[in-house]
């Protein structure tokens, strides 16, 4: 009975407590959410749960039922879907932030000059980019090779990873020896002590607009609202371009 | 369907099967006629791979393994390319994953070979490879086939680890279970119902084959974990 009670015991607590706000975000949001939830918790109260995966990852698993409250992803395109299911508040994504896509190199690599044609060089053996499926980062990033003009000279040493922190992982393990990912991960401290980074030129992809939603099925519409505000806030605003993402212009 | 992943996957599952076996059969003889005291910690050490999430493996392959540690350095030396992102990395991940389906059949099968029979081989003057080759593996064939065939399944649904190490490659990582991933995931939901019932059938119709073949023998809890 003590052993039924104890496993019990914290889920029955986590039912009482009434404020658990529940948030799908984007593998790239990992580094850059932490603060921005401490802050909220402490204003609002709230207890704010995070579950990261690619974009995809979670559209499907949203339009199959599951229960978050707050779906922030890396595109615009799976928010919709989600709109499109009549499964959100909105009656569109609102772009909270605008990412930016960089190529990160392990140290030693390249002492000056590192650039996309780079990664053409023989000493570059692998380049971990997301699945360009499942992740908005990924599908940026193959846009740039392609229009660079690099996709045959790369297409053989590229290695796919399920989303963009997995990506970063395959570099920073030394896995693979490059990385194309979002800035948010490149500039945290364990890829920093590992490699370098330089910005992929903005032309060479599609803008990143990272769209998120209230869903409808929110149990807490009122704070799931709260916290989309409060990413749009100065305070929020400061907080993303600190992490790394660009707010969009007001 | 993704022959491409389905050939792959194939492939994986036998050469993994075939390496099974090579190191199973020994390990269990030695497991099943040990008196050493050694033999709980390596039984222990076997079954480790039922119980262990796979992205513990995955985690110690991909980093353990990888360039950063001097044995990882060493092997990639080794190999020429890094053991993460390879067909030679998924077999090292499936051989360790499905170990246990390997060794605990034929522990089973070698233990129940009557030892009057071995002592008889003894007395006429047959060495212990010899005994094993001669008495032990002909009487164990049924264990043989559940060993493999439990191996060739369980590498077939080997999923967590490719994930983790494998870096979704076409023709050298891309198994199966990680095409059906992708399909999900795009939201191509007739091509991942023709993918999950392919693999569906292929598990099925390798158990039936397993029970089919070996009918003199209820299958024993013990042959199964």
């Amino acid at each position: 009975m003590f052993l039924v009670r104890a496993i019990l015991l914290p889920a029955m607590l986590l039912h009482a407590q009434t404020k658990t706000l529940r948030i799908a975000a984007a593998a790239d949001l990992q580094p850059v959410l932490p603060s921005l939830i401490h802050n909220f918790e402490k204003s609002s109260g709230a207890k704010v749960e995070v579950s990261y995966a690619s974009s995809a990852t979670l559209a499907t698993q949203i339009l199959n039922g599951a229960p978050y409250d707050i779906f922030l992803a890396a595109n615009l395109a799976f928010p919709q879907k989600i709109v499109a299911a009549n499964l959100a508040e909105e009656s569109a994504p609102i772009i909270y932030a605008h990412g930016s896509l960089v190529l990160w190199a392990h140290h030693g690599l390249f002492h000056h000059g590192l650039t996309m044609q780079s990664l053409t060089s023989p000493t570059v053996h692998r380049i971990a980019v997301a699945n360009p499926v499942h992740a908005p980062y990924g599908a940026a990033a193959m846009a740039a090779i392609q229009s660079l003009g690099l996709k045959s000279a790369l297409q053989p040493k590229l290695v796919f990873a399920e989303n963009i922190a997995q990506a970063a992982q395959f570099g920073q393990s030394g896995n693979a020896d490059c990385a194309l990912i979002s800035k948010t991960l490149a500039i945290t401290k364990t890829m920093h002590q590992a490699g370098r980074f330089v910005a992929v030129p903005v032309g060479a992809y599609p803008p990143i607009l990272q769209g998120g939603v209230v869903l409808r099925n929110a149990a807490d519409k009122q704070t799931a609202l709260d916290f989309l505000h409060y990413l749009q806030s100065p305070a929020g605003r400061n907080l993303l371009a600190t992490g790394g993402l660009v707010p969009p212009a007001q | 369907m993704d022959t491409v992943a389905l050939l792959l996957t194939l492939r994986l599952a036998l050469v993994t099967t075939v390496i099974l076996l090579l190191i199973a059969v020994p390990l269990a003889c030695w497991l099943a006629f040990t008196g050493s005291r050694a033999k709980v910690f390596v039984q222990a050490v076997c079954a480790l791979p039922i119980v262990l999430p796979p992205t513990v493996l995955g985690f110690y392959l991909l980093v353990a393994l990888g360039p950063r540690t001097a044995f990882g350095r060493a092997l990639t030396h080794l190999l020429g390319h890094p053991l993460a992102f390879s067909f030679a990395g998924l077999v090292v991940g499936s051989v360790i994953y499905s170990l246990p389906f390997a060794v605990q059949p034929l522990v089973t099968g070698f233990a129940a070979v009557d030892r009057s029979m071995l002592d008889a081989a003894t007395t006429l003057g047959s060495g212990r490879w010899d005994r094993i080759r001669r008495v032990v593996l002909p009487l164990s064939r049924g264990s043989l086939l559940t060993a493999s065939v439990l191996s060739f399944a369980h590498t077939v649904g080997e999923f967590g680890v490719v994930l983790m190490i494998g870096g979704n490659l076409p023709g050298a990582t891309r198994t199966l279970s990680i095409a059906l991933y992708d399909q999900v995931q795009d939201f191509q939901y007739a091509q991942a119902n023709r993918t999950a019932l392919f693999l569906l059938a292929i598990c099925l119709v390798a158990l039936m084959l397993l029970y089919s073949l070996r009918p003199e023998s209820r299958p024993r809890s013990s042959d199964l974990v």
